[in-house]
């Protein structure tokens, strides 16, 4: 009967935007569908061999970074998110942005200055010998270190998503637990941790994708996990069935997490319920107690920001008279070029996806679109295989055709070009992009382009005369915000990238696995540079 | 002429779950203002987003001028179907001036665009305000500008969506008669959406009343007053007293079976000279300033208020009703 009913307006409702809209999600779901097409074709030689030795490998060390990581970022992130919206105590006020900076460092040039600090012989020995201080050697180059890096690099996730929560969050509802008599202490746990739990997992969720997304740190430490196994077949063993089937079984994880993550959410709705009129207080501190405060909030900052950037200006001063060429110059060039490229791409196919699936009448594709955001939950490493199998097979197809007029090969076309590396960067960051556009053409509302339709102008002139002039602040952070990432991203590009073209993030990667750390400090700073950009931009969008 | 019309309409939302109209029928004469009144969820913003193309139907049909414009094979877009429309919350595009929002919807040369959006401007008072922009114009102000582009390409129909639920109520009355002016000297045919009875008989040559998705009665205001066709529809109008069989016997009043009676609160007066009367014993008396409320009460269960200029020093009061202010529906 239902579906009888909704047959009957198919023909009525079925529009051209519809067709568009299904274009657009194939062409972002490509990647995974080819993922999961080519595990019929079964694994490769060494999958059994893998399978016994070190699967159980990747899977412990993965399991063990996203629970220590889960655990440290939940502690630095909700704990310096409720000081620093709760409390008056030195520098509050700076510290409250600078929590967030560490945002701006991808984990594996943290990574690489934490290298460079711990080693023997490294930056903090020198320092504490040159007071006379001998401190016992550390080492950092295991996956205890690894999970304290990656904690440090990204519990501003939610760190961001925890004050967000504590600043809107109602003065009243504290004043009315105080009022019952509950204590400052009690009135955290009881009241507003379990209150806040669903924007701490929200971001503890990104913190988790990005554990698993990470390769640059993980190779760089020497610990086996899921993306450094995808390189390792497919790269080291020239398999690739063998890292499609990685790919899918570290797909099926993420796709667990999403789940748990939408389960809780749907259980505590009440959350956003509560907007604040009015703002809290800051309560002062004892003396003692406000020096404990800020030395407890400064320790993120200065293990995820302070410390690395400092040993990467150091280690620039050594060497930025062998980096700074006409070759680092082209490179940046490119970097820069690429990263324009891959934000307007992603921008255009946000815009195309909101819109097409308003003015899409029929409501099962218009729930497909949904789908085409999680590309930002799927690693760069899983995305890149997944475009490197559509885009060889047609290649080879193409490169059939041309023989039957040419006799000369033409060689890959796609695959391992820009437009390869630009399409592998729309699916991983459609959803950075989609993001900030939607909510503001949720701001936009609905009552204008029907009013410009009302008038008699249709949907792609209500768009252009209408959406797009208000949107503009939208597309603009969009943009900001994508350009970043892939400016900060290393797996993917390192897999996709054309042979001639290099990024700041991949010529950082290289020296550092040349054992010329110290020169991949200026990429690393550059990189850095342009990532603060977005952070204080991010910052600012909360507090508004 | 019949401008509009309805044809067991029937929408529902989450996948059918919720019906939000069921099969309304109804049509609109050419040149009549058509007020839809009914309480939020009534389904009225629903049906004239349908008659305006942004929504779409599950079944039933829609036409406009004798054409088919919806239908559950055939629908014409919002913007081929020349209505107009004035939105609750007026939806000025913030990023024109007055005179570029109204130029928005005339698809003519530029000189005749422009003595049309001196006209509409001169009809709603507004002239001289053509580059001023949106956030430089007062609520009312705003509202006159939204009139203005709606009726500037000359509509056939305009619809107006609660326009004055985002105004207080002393420039809401000024401005809706203001508005309802225009619109009548235009001579445009108009459906006014509210929930608010006095702005619906105010302004209105027929009233239409929705409840639950339903379409209760369609008549102009005398005859919704006198003969509502159920108690909902005569308690838009004033407070309303349902009135029992034993409680119309205490009148002397002769009830046949299967009808159902009302009687509104203000009818039920203290007199001896009336054809219906009985006795009712005063419950309690609160000193209101200009006059005294008492709380009647006809048995143990029943109670209703009269008003009185004097204090009543009596146990019990007689009160009673002329024949043909009973409601019998």
């Amino acid at each position: 009967m239902q579906f009888m009913f909704k047959s009957t307006h198919f023909k009525r409702d079925f529009n051209r935007w519809s067709i568009f809209l299904l274009a657009i999600v194939f062409f972002i779901a490509l990647p995974i569908i080819a993922i999961f097409i080519k595990l019929f074709g079964g694994p490769g030689e060494t999958w059994s061999h893998l399978v016994r030795n070190v699967l159980t490998s990747y899977i412990s060390n993965s399991l063990y970074l996203i629970i220590v990581c889960g655990i440290l970022t939940v502690l630095f992130g909700v704990s310096s998110a409720w000081f620093v919206s709760r409390y008056k105590f030195p520098f509050q006020k700076y510290l409250e942005w600078l929590l967030i900076l560490p945002l701006a460092i991808p984990s594996y040039i943290t990574a690489y200055a934490f290298a460079g600090l711990f080693d023997y012989g490294g930056s903090l020995e020198l320092l504490f010998k040159q007071i006379a201080i001998q401190i016992p050697k550390l080492d950092i180059m295991n996956i205890h270190g690894l999970a304290l890096i990656l904690s440090v690099s990204l519990y501003p996730y939610v760190y961001v998503a925890s004050r967000a929560f504590f600043l809107h969050q109602s003065a009243n509802l504290i004043e009315v637990s105080k009022l019952l008599g509950v204590g400052e202490f009690k009135t955290f746990f009881k009241l507003l941790l379990p209150m806040a739990r669903p924007a701490i997992v929200g971001g503890l969720v990104l913190v988790l994708m990005e554990v698993l997304n990470d390769y640059g740190a993980a190779k760089y430490f020497g610990v086996s996990t899921f993306t450094t196994g995808i390189f390792r077949s497919w790269f080291a063993l020239e398999e690739p069935e063998t890292a499609v089937y990685l790919a899918a079984l570290l797909v099926a994880i993420i796709f667990g997490l999403l789940l748990l993550e939408k389960y809780q959410r749907r259980k505590i709705s009440y959350s956003n319920s509560v907007k604040s009129e009015r703002k809290q207080q800051k309560i002062a501190l004892s003396n003692s107690q406000k020096w404990l405060v800020f030395s407890w909030v400064s320790i993120p900052v200065i293990l995820g920001f302070i410390l690395p950037v400092l040993q990467l200006i150091y280690w620039a001063t050594l060497t930025y008279k062998e980096v700074f060429t006409s070759d680092f110059f082209t490179i940046a060039m490119q970097s820069l070029g690429i990263a324009i490229l891959a934000a307007i791409g992603t921008v255009f196919v946000a815009i195309c996806l909101i819109y097409f699936t308003k003015w899409n009448r029929i409501p099962f594709i218009g729930n497909l679109s949904k789908i085409s955001v999680l590309g930002y939950a799927i690693p760069g490493a899983v995305i890149a295989v997944g475009v490197m199998i559509p885009t060889l097979t047609l290649d080879k197809w193409m490169i059939g055709v041309a023989k039957n007029f040419t006799s000369e090969s033409i060689g890959l076309i796609i695959n391992g070009s820009i437009i390869g590396l630009t399409y592998a960067y729309i699916v991983r960051f459609l959803a950075v992009a989609y993001n900030p556009i939607e909510a503001t053409s949720l701001k936009i509302g609905n009552a204008l382009p029907e009013s410009s339709k009302m008038l008699g102008i249709g949907n792609i002139r209500t768009f252009f005369k209408i959406e797009f002039p208000l949107l503009k602040k939208g597309i603009l952070s969009a943009m900001l915000l994508v350009f970043v990432d892939v400016m900060k991203e290393l797996p993917l590009t390192l897999i996709l990238k054309p042979y001639n073209v290099q990024t700041l993030a991949v010529k950082a990667y290289e020296f550092a696995s040349d054992e010329l750390i110290m020169e991949a400090s200026i990429p690393s700073l550059f990189i850095i540079f342009t990532g603060i950009l977005p952070v204080i931009f991010l910052n600012k969008l909360i507090i508004d | 002429m019949e401008i509009l019309q309805i044809k067991k309409l029937s929408k529902s939302f989450d996948r059918g779950k919720t019906n939000v109209l069921n099969e309304i029928d109804f049509s609109i004469m050419k040149g009549s203002i058509v007020s839809f009144v009914g309480e939020s969820g009534s389904g009225k913003t629903t049906l004239i987003r349908m008659i305006a193309g942004l929504e779409r139907s599950d079944s039933g049909e829609i036409y406009l001028n004798e054409n088919l414009v919806s239908s559950n094979k055939s629908f014409v877009k919002p913007e081929k179907r020349n209505i107009g429309m004035v939105f609750q919350e007026y939806a000025l595009f913030p990023h024109m001036t007055v005179a570029k929002n109204i130029a928005y919807g005339l698809h003519q040369d530029k000189k005749e665009a422009k003595n049309r959006i001196a006209e509409v401007l001169e009809l709603v008072g507004l002239k001289g305000f053509e580059e001023r922009y949106p956030h430089e114009l007062s609520g009312g102000q705003q509202q006159r500008v939204a009139l203005a582009r709606a009726i500037a390409p000359k509509p056939e129909l305009l619809i107006l969506d609660e326009p004055f639920s985002n105004l207080d109520a002393m420039l809401r009355i000024q401005l809706r008669n203001e508005i309802f002016e225009i619109v009548k000297k235009t001579g445009i045919t108009a459906i006014f959406v509210t929930h608010d009875t006095q702005d619906a008989l105010a302004v209105s040559d027929e009233i239409l009343i929705l409840k639950h998705g339903n379409l209760i009665q369609k008549a102009d205001a005398e005859t919704l007053y006198k003969f509502p066709k159920n108690l909902y529809v005569a308690s838009l109008f004033g407070e309303v007293l349902p009135l029992q069989k034993e409680i119309l016997e205490q009148f002397h009043y002769q009830v046949e079976e299967n009808k159902q009676y009302a009687i509104r609160n203000k009818n039920l007066k203290i007199s001896e000279n009336l054809p219906y009367k009985s006795l009712a014993k005063i419950a309690n008396t609160t000193f209101l300033g200009e006059n005294y409320q008492l709380k009647l009460a006809l048995n143990n269960e029943q109670f209703f208020q009269v008003y009185t200029k004097e204090k009543l020093d009596v146990e019990t009061v007689s009160i009673g009703f002329e024949k043909e202010d009973l409601l019998v529906f």
